[in-house]
C-alpha cells in the first residue's frame, strides 16, 4: 500500500523539479558559484586585466597581460597593483593617482620602482658595477635589462648566459661569477625539490622552509653585487648554512621511513593475524 | 587470583550469563558466511574512528588560523600522531567502501523484506549519515582540498529550489566557507553526527538481534507457517552457537579490515591526501581540479554530465528516497530468492555498473 503513496510522490517531485529547472536555475548557480568572488578570486576581477584584456586595447597591452599570466609574479599572486599601485577593484578610480596609482616608471626610476620589494636586491645592485654604471649614465642595465618588466620568471643560474651578458660586455667575468655561484645554487635547488617532495609527502616543512628562504634572499642579494670574490668568500658560509638545512631534511626522509617500517609491520602482525583466525575458523568448521 | 577476579566479577554482573546467552546460547545460521559480518566489521570500523578521532581531537584547533598547523603539528610532532591521523583518514574511506558492500549484499539476499524493513531503513541512514560525517570532517584540517571541496558540495543543494538557498547557506554560515563554517562543520563532525550514528547502531543491532540473522533463502528457506501479520524471529535452532563459530569469522573480517588499512598506510600513505591537501586553505586561489572523494564521484559526474543542474541533483534525491524506503518499493508479496527474480537482479546489477561507470568517468573527466 504504501509503494502506491510513495511512488506518485516521488513521479510528482521530478516533474515538479524538472519543470522549475527551466525557471532560470542555472543562473543562480552561476552567479553563486561560478562567478562568485570566491571563486575567481585569482586577480580576474582586477579592473587592470579587464581593461587590458578588452578590445579597446592594442595587441601589445594584451602581451603585457599575457606576459604576466606566465610570470613567478603570477605564480605568486602578485597583481598589476602589487606594482602599479591604484584600485583594481574599481574599474572608475582604478587609474587615479588618489588611488596610488604610480603607471609605468620611468627607465631612471626602474631600480627604485623594483627595489619597493626587493630591499636587500636594490642595496647590492646599487654599490655593484651594474648599478654604479645606471647611475652614472641613467642608461646602464637595470633590473628589466636582465629579468624583463612582465614574463618575470624565477631567478636562477640560467639567467647568467653569454647572449644575454655579451649585449654589454664580454661573458668572461661573469662565467667567473657563475662557477662561483654553482656550489650553493644547486645545493639551493636540490633543498627546493627534497622540500616540495616533503610537503607532497604530508611532512611540514615551515621552519625549514623559513631557513632557506632567509638564505636564499640573503644569496640572491650578494649575487647582485657581481662581486666574485666577496661570492667567493661567503659561498662557504651559504653552504654550511643550507647544509643544517639538508640535515633536518634528510631527518625527515628518515623520520617517512620509520612510518613506512612501523606501517609495514603492523600490516604483516593482522595479515599473521588473519590467517591464524582464517585457520582457526576452518578447523572449527570442520568439527 | 584471576578465579577471585573473576568471581566477584560473576557475584556482581553475572558475567556467566551473559557470556553465554549473547556468545553460546546464541545461535547463528549454519550457512553464515564472511560476507554476514561486514555489519559487524562497519561497527569496528565506526568504534575505530571514533577512538583515533578522540586522539585527534586533543591536539585540534577548531579556528581558521590554528586548524591546519594544528593537524600539521600532531602529524609531524606528537609521537605516533602521525598513525592516529592516516588511521582516521584511511579508515574513513574503508568504512564507506564496507558499508556500501554491506547493503549491495543485503539487497543481493533480497533480506530488507518483512520483518526487516526498519533494520534496512535505519542501515541506508546510517550510510548517508557517515558520508555527512565525511563531508564535515574534510574541512576540519583547513587545507586546500578539503577548503574547496566544501565550497563546492556547500554549492550543491543550492540547486533545490525554494529550500535549496536555505540549506547552502545554513551549511556555510553565512555566502563563504568561513570560520563559521568550520565551527559547525566541527560541531556536526565531532558530536551531532556521532551521537544521531551511534543511536541508530543501538537500533539497528537491536533489530537484528531480536529478528536474527538473515541469511539466504537457499541455506534457510523461509517459514511458510507464520502470517505477515505477526512476528516472526529468526531463531536459528538449527544453526551453531555464535561463540567461536561466526565469532571467529566476525575477528577474521576485522583483522582483514585492519590488514587493508596497514597495506595502504605502507604503500600508498597519501592515497587519501591529495597534495593540495598539504597546502593551507587559500581562498583567493582556486587548485586546478577540485575532484571529490572516490564515493561522491559519482553524483559528481552525473550532476556534471546532466545538462540541467536541478534535474541533477532531483535525481539523486529521487535515488536516495527511493534507496531508503526499497523495502516498501519491492512487492511484497514476492520471494526472496534473487536467483528467481531476473528483474530485481537485473535492477541492482545496474545500478552498480552504472555507479562504477560514473566513479571512474569522474575519476578521469
Amino acid at each position: 500500500m504504501m509503494r502506491y503513496v510513495i511512488i506518485p510522490v516521488v513521479v510528482l517531485i521530478a516533474i515538479v523539479s524538472a519543470g522549475l529547472s527551466q525557471a532560470g536555475y542555472r543562473e543562480t548557480f552561476e552567479r553563486e558559484f561560478m562567478l562568485s568572488p570566491w571563486s575567481i578570486a585569482k586577480g580576474e576581477t582586477s579592473a587592470c586585466i579587464q581593461c587590458h584584456t578588452s578590445d579597446n586595447m592594442g595587441p601589445e597591452m594584451h602581451e603585457v597581460t599575457r606576459q604576466w599570466k606566465e610570470s613567478w609574479h603570477a605564480k605568486n599572486n602578485i597583481s598589476c597593483h602589487d606594482c602599479h599601485g591604484g584600485a583594481p577593484e574599481d574599474a572608475s578610480m582604478s587609474m587615479m593617482h588618489q588611488r596610488g596609482f604610480k603607471g609605468s616608471p620611468k627607465d631612471v626610476d626602474i631600480p627604485e620602482f623594483c627595489g619597493t620589494c626587493h630591499i636587500a636586491i636594490l642595496d647590492n645592485y646599487l654599490k655593484s658595477g651594474h648599478g654604479e654604471t645606471f647611475i652614472a649614465t641613467a642608461e646602464g642595465p637595470s633590473c628589466v635589462t636582465c629579468h624583463g618588466s612582465h614574463n618575470i620568471q624565477q631567478a636562477s643560474m640560467d639567467i647568467i648566459n653569454e647572449q644575454l651578458c655579451s649585449q654589454c660586455h664580454t661573458y668572461e667575468r661573469a662565467k667567473e661569477m657563475k662557477q662561483a655561484l654553482f656550489m650553493v645554487e644547486s645545493k639551493l635547488n636540490t633543498i627546493d625539490k627534497d622540500m616540495k617532495r616533503l610537503k607532497l609527502l604530508g611532512i611540514a616543512t615551515e621552519r625549514q622552509e623559513k631557513a632557506f628562504f632567509r638564505n636564499h634572499a640573503e644569496f640572491r642579494a650578494l649575487f647582485h653585487s657581481i662581486d666574485v670574490d666577496a661570492v667567493r668568500i661567503k659561498s662557504s658560509d651559504y653552504a654550511q648554512k643550507l647544509e643544517i638545512i639538508e640535515s633536518e631534511i634528510n631527518d625527515s626522509f628518515n623520520k617517512l621511513a620509520m612510518r613506512r617500517n612501523v606501517s609495514a609491520y603492523l600490516f604483516l602482525l593482522f595479515i599473521g593475524l588473519s590467517i591464524v583466525v582464517f585457520l582457526l575458523s576452518k578447523s572449527y568448521e570442520q568439527q | 587470583m584471576w578465579g577471585k577476579i573473576k568471581h566477584w566479577i560473576e557475584v556482581r554482573i553475572g558475567l556467566e550469563e551473559l557470556t553465554d546467552r549473547h556468545l553460546r546460547s546464541y545461535k547463528t545460521p549454519k550457512g553464515a558466511s564472511f560476507l554476514n559480518t561486514l555489519g559487524f566489521v562497519a561497527l569496528i570500523a565506526f568504534i575505530v574512528q571514533v577512538i583515533t578521532g578522540i586522539m585527534l581531537l586533543l591536539y585540534y584547533v577548531p579556528h581558521p588560523d590554528h586548524a591546519f598547523q594544528s593537524v600539521q603539528t600532531m602529524t609531524n610532532e606528537i609521537p605516533y600522531g602521525w598513525l592516529f591521523r592516516l588511521i582516521h583518514n584511511i579508515g574513513s574511506n574503508i568504512i564507506i567502501g564496507v558499508i556500501i558492500i554491506h547493503m549491495v549484499h543485503v539487497f543481493l539476499r533480497v533480506s530488507y523484506k518483512r520483518p526487516r524493513e526498519v533494520t534496512w531503513i535505519s542501515g541506508c541512514l546510517m550510510l548517508f549519515l557517515v558520508l555527512l560525517t565525511s563531508i564535515t570532517g574534510q574541512l576540519l584540517p583547513w587545507h586546500q582540498t578539503g577548503f574547496w571541496q566544501t565550497t563546492v558540495t556547500s554549492t550543491i543543494p543550492a540547486f533545490l529550489p525554494i529550500i535549496g538557498e536555505g540549506i547552502s547557506s545554513y551549511m556555510r554560515g553565512g555566502e563563504f566557507v568561513t570560520g563559521i563554517t568550520l565551527s559547525r562543520y566541527f560541531s556536526f563532525h565531532v558530536v551531532i553526527l556521532p551521537v544521531i550514528i551511534s543511536g541508530l547502531i543501538g537500533l539497528h543491532v537491536l533489530l537484528v538481534r531480536r529478528q536474527g540473522i538473515s541469511t539466504s533463502a537457499i541455506v534457510e528457506p523461509e517459514s511458510s507457517k507464520t502470517s505477515h501479520e505477526d512476528f516472526y524471529r529468526e531463531a536459528h535452532l538449527k544453526g551453531q552457537p555464535c561463540f567461536p563459530h561466526f565469532s571467529l569469522k566476525r575477528l577474521f573480517m576485522v583483522m582483514l579490515y585492519f590488514s587493508i588499512i596497514f597495506f595502504i598506510m605502507t604503500f600508498w600513505p597519501n592515497l587519501f591526501l591529495p597534495p593540495e591537501s598539504n597546502m593551507p586553505a587559500n581562498p583567493l586561489m582556486t587548485p586546478e581540479t577540485i575532484r571529490p572523494a572516490w564515493y561522491f564521484l559519482a553524483p559528481y559526474q552525473l550532476i556534471k554530465t546532466i545538462p540541467n543542474d536541478l534535474l541533477g541533483i532531483s535525481l539523486l534525491v529521487i535515488f536516495s528516497v527511493v534507496l531508503l524506503f526499497w523495502p516498501f518499493f519491492d512487492a511484497k508479496e514476492a520471494e526472496r530468492n534473487i536467483s528467481r527474480r531476473p528483474m530485481l537482479l537485473s535492477l541492482g546489477l545496474i545500478v552498480l555498473a552504472l555507479w562504477a561507470i560514473l566513479t571512474i568517468w569522474g575519476m578521469y573527466s
